[in-house]
């Protein structure tokens, strides 16, 4: 009989979430958001250039002038005018820059007079711009022959591949991408923060909600108090699953099908080469390693599969965790307002979790991301920003196997609160109370 | 008569107040039992014990002659003081919920909730959400929602808060013909004229305890001894010297158009005779009755320790 009440109460949460247009509404619209999020930092760089600046040249060297490269954020033009004419006149330009005639000497000799402040960028790409034509002018007077022949064929840039000897067991290393795996590991860790906080938060609000409207006083007379907080928990936990298996089938969908046919064919080839670990093949094709490396791992499916069932779990796991702490605190107070308080012991590891993330990201292998994805209440976000970078299975399982334990203890502690709480009405309860009903019995 | 419900010496203690202090009472099958009480005698935590939402320190309850056990919270229905309903839920599907944690199987509910809602006219809300009810209208679902699984206990915790008059006889018919069908009702409350009118049974609660336990009737009977109320004409002075021994004078002479009225509490029963022949020489007595107490005065008296 109680088991089927828990079924019916998950029942009733789910249902009463999944139907609103909201849930719809925000499951498409999350990765619109993600993808918009991650795509802003390049756009805002994109746009953030301005116009392009104007900048005369007096050079009495007559070396510089002629070999300057204008670009996009810079327009040069040469004048004849004398450096304090020019100052005085050409305000409307963005600056005048003055090369002396003994610049070959003398490399300090070059001034800037901007009627603007200039930024850093701009400074070091004159800088440049002017250090290269003195290096090739410098190397011209050594006489060597075809020296552009050279100079053309000894320009390398170097590309670096990284693969993973101990991932494959026949000993052909697959191809791993450092930026694709941090990119993921981002998303992944931030998706996991935000269904810690949206997700454990809804219980909460949903507690109050019932003591609110006093349907608690109604409910526990059929059902125990436990069985309701863990109905509603695992109630919400299954939207939670829904939503990210929607999620799941959609970059799936996505990655195994859509990109392949967007692809070119021989990168599609390259692709596959990556995936299979013979690189060269894939470098002999002229595409950049690094893209095709991304590339492989987002239509990768068995990666992307393994990613989502770790996803899942953690998700799960880590809610179950907090959604119980949340649950307990809402049970105690009457409205939102007074919960902010008590609130902050459980949103504290959550947002020290996101912040480790970040420092976990940049060395996925140091001891702090080890110790950080271990202990429960951080290895949900933690672990789940390393994962993608290829961790060995005992870690995810000893950091799965401490939080699913730990999250026991917590809905053990949590009902005890729980079934104090829902029956206190007005005074608002410190966190030292909190811990006082954990001792009440029953 | 047999008792479907027997509480036995339940204690229930909290971190620094008693709740209930060796608590005991029998409700015979069949009756609508009186739970009476000051605010916070402990009235809604004896209530709490029944529907097993708290467990007692010590003491147990029996129902129907065996320990109180999980099942039965399905032969309960319980009308908290403060109700509630999901407020975004609608009103149908709500009663389906809520009678199927009573165990009822979906079919059943639906066929006896269309039963209700025909019963009480209010077939066209099945589809509303309960926030677009008014409160009077929500009570109505509420109550189909607590007797809807025909449990053979109901517990209703001031039912009448909320209802507007008509309302609130509809439901005192309700609550009696629910007893005609068998069903035992506990009733708590402090409105006393309730009481009188529907309760066969009643237990005061006060300060955690039990202190009055009986049939109405035997109670009012049992409590009104020696109280009467006197008409006459002469003089009210010679009136109250005549029995200023043996009575105490509860309200002066009330001028009337033909007698003058006075209520007096004999001090001993042996002494009533001699109270009446007193009267009878001091002034022209018309009609000397004794007055059964309601129970608002029981209670009150009870309730300050005055019995």
């Amino acid at each position: 009989m109680q088991t089927s009440n828990i079924k019916l109460i998950i029942q009733r949460e789910f249902n009463e979430r999944v139907r609103k247009k909201s849930f719809f509404l925000s499951t498409l619209i999350t990765p619109l958001m993600m993808v918009a999020l991650m795509a802003a930092p390049a756009l805002i760089m994109k746009y953030s250039r301005g116009e392009q600046k104007r900048i005369a040249v007096i050079d009495d060297s007559g070396l510089v002038a002629p070999r300057l490269e204008n670009n996009e954020e810079i327009l040069f033009e040469t004048t004849d005018l004398a450096p304090d004419q020019a100052r005085k006149r050409l305000t409307d330009l963005f600056g005048i820059l003055c090369i002396g005639g003994d610049i070959l000497e003398n490399p300090a000799n070059v001034r800037l007079y901007a009627n603007a402040s200039p930024s850093l960028s701009l400074e070091s790409q004159i800088t440049a711009q002017i250090e290269k034509i003195l290096e090739t002018e410098k190397l011209k007077a050594y006489n060597i022959e075809e020296l552009d022949r050279i100079l053309a064929e000894v320009k390398t840039t170097v590309t670096l591949q990284t693969f993973r000897n101990d991932k494959s067991p026949e000993g052909d290393s697959q191809a791993q991408s450092s930026a694709a795996a941090t990119a993921t590991g981002y998303v992944l860790g931030f998706i996991l923060y935000m269904f810690l906080m949206i997700y454990g938060s809804m219980v909460m609000q949903s507690v109050i909600e019932e003591k609110n409207s006093r349907v608690l006083e109604v409910m526990v007379s059929s059902v125990r108090p436990f069985d309701l907080m863990m109905g509603k928990i695992l109630g919400v936990a299954a939207v939670a699953v829904v939503q990210i298996l929607i999620w799941g089938v959609l970059v799936l969908a996505v990655g195994g099908l859509v990109i392949p046919r967007l692809i070119p064919a021989e990168a599609m080839a390259g692709i596959q080469a990556m995936q299979q670990g013979i690189p060269d093949a894939a470098s002999m094709n002229g595409l950049d390693p690094e893209m095709l490396q991304t590339m492989a791992v987002m239509t990768d499916s068995g990666y992307l599969l393994k990613l989502f069932g770790c996803l899942l779990l953690f998700v799960f796991g880590g809610y179950l965790l907090y959604s119980a702490m949340f649950a307990a605190v809402g049970s105690a107070v009457d409205n939102i307002q007074d919960a902010s308080q008590l609130q902050l012991p459980i949103t504290l590891p959550i947002v020290l979790a996101l912040l480790m993330m970040l420092a976990v990201i940049e060395d996925p292998n140091s001891q702090l991301a080890f110790w950080f994805s271990i202990i429960p209440f951080t290895s949900p976000v933690v672990m789940m920003a390393r994962i993608p970078y290829g961790i060995p299975l005992w870690e995810i399982l000893l950091s799965l196997a401490l939080l699913y334990a730990s999250f026991v203890g917590m809905v053990w502690l949590a009902a005890k609160i729980y079934r104090v709480g829902i029956f206190m009405y007005g005074k608002k309860p410190t966190l030292k109370e909190l811990l006082k009903w954990m001792r009440y019995k029953y | 008569m047999k008792d479907l419900l027997t509480v036995e010496h339940v204690s229930k203690r909290y971190a620094n107040h008693t709740a209930l202090d060796d608590v005991s009472l029998s409700i015979p099958e069949g009756s609508v039992y009186g739970l009476l009480g000051p605010n916070g005698a402990g009235k809604t935590t004896l209530i709490r014990i029944i529907n097993r939402i708290t467990a007692p320190d010590s003491g147990r309850i029996l129902f129907d002659g065996h320990d109180l056990a999980p099942e039965d919270i399905c032969r309960i229905g319980y009308l908290p003081e403060e109700r509630g309903l999901y407020k975004k839920m609608k009103v149908g599907e709500q009663a389906l919920f809520f009678a199927r944690l009573k165990g009822l199987s979906r079919r059943d509910a639906t066929a006896r909730l269309k039963q209700w809602f025909e019963k009480f006219g209010i077939q066209g809300w099945w589809d509303k959400r309960v926030e677009e009810l008014s409160k009077g209208m929500a009570q109505k679902v509420q109550f189909i929602v607590t007797v809807l699984h025909e449990p053979r206990l109901l517990i209703f915790d001031e039912p009448f808060s909320g209802f507007d008059p008509i309302n609130a006889n509809l439901l005192k018919e309700e609550i009696l013909s629910l007893r005609e069908q068998g069903a035992t009702v506990i009733f708590s409350t402090h409105n006393m004229s309730s009481v009188e009118e529907i309760c066969d049974h009643i237990t005061l609660i006060n300060r955690s305890k039990n202190i009055l336990s009986g049939q109405v009737d035997d109670i009012r009977h049992r409590h009104g001894s020696n109280l009467f109320e006197v008409a006459y004409r002469g003089d009210e002075h010679s009136l109250r010297q005549a029995i200023a021994a043996s009575c105490e004078i509860l309200e002066g002479a009330a001028e009337e158009s033909v007698y003058k009225t006075i209520r007096i509490h004999v001090r001993r029963d042996d002494e009533v005779r001699a109270v009446i022949a007193a009267v009878n020489e001091a002034v022209d007595l018309r009609s000397f009755r004794e007055i059964i107490p309601s129970m608002n005065d029981i209670f009150i008296r009870a309730v300050n320790g005055s019995l």
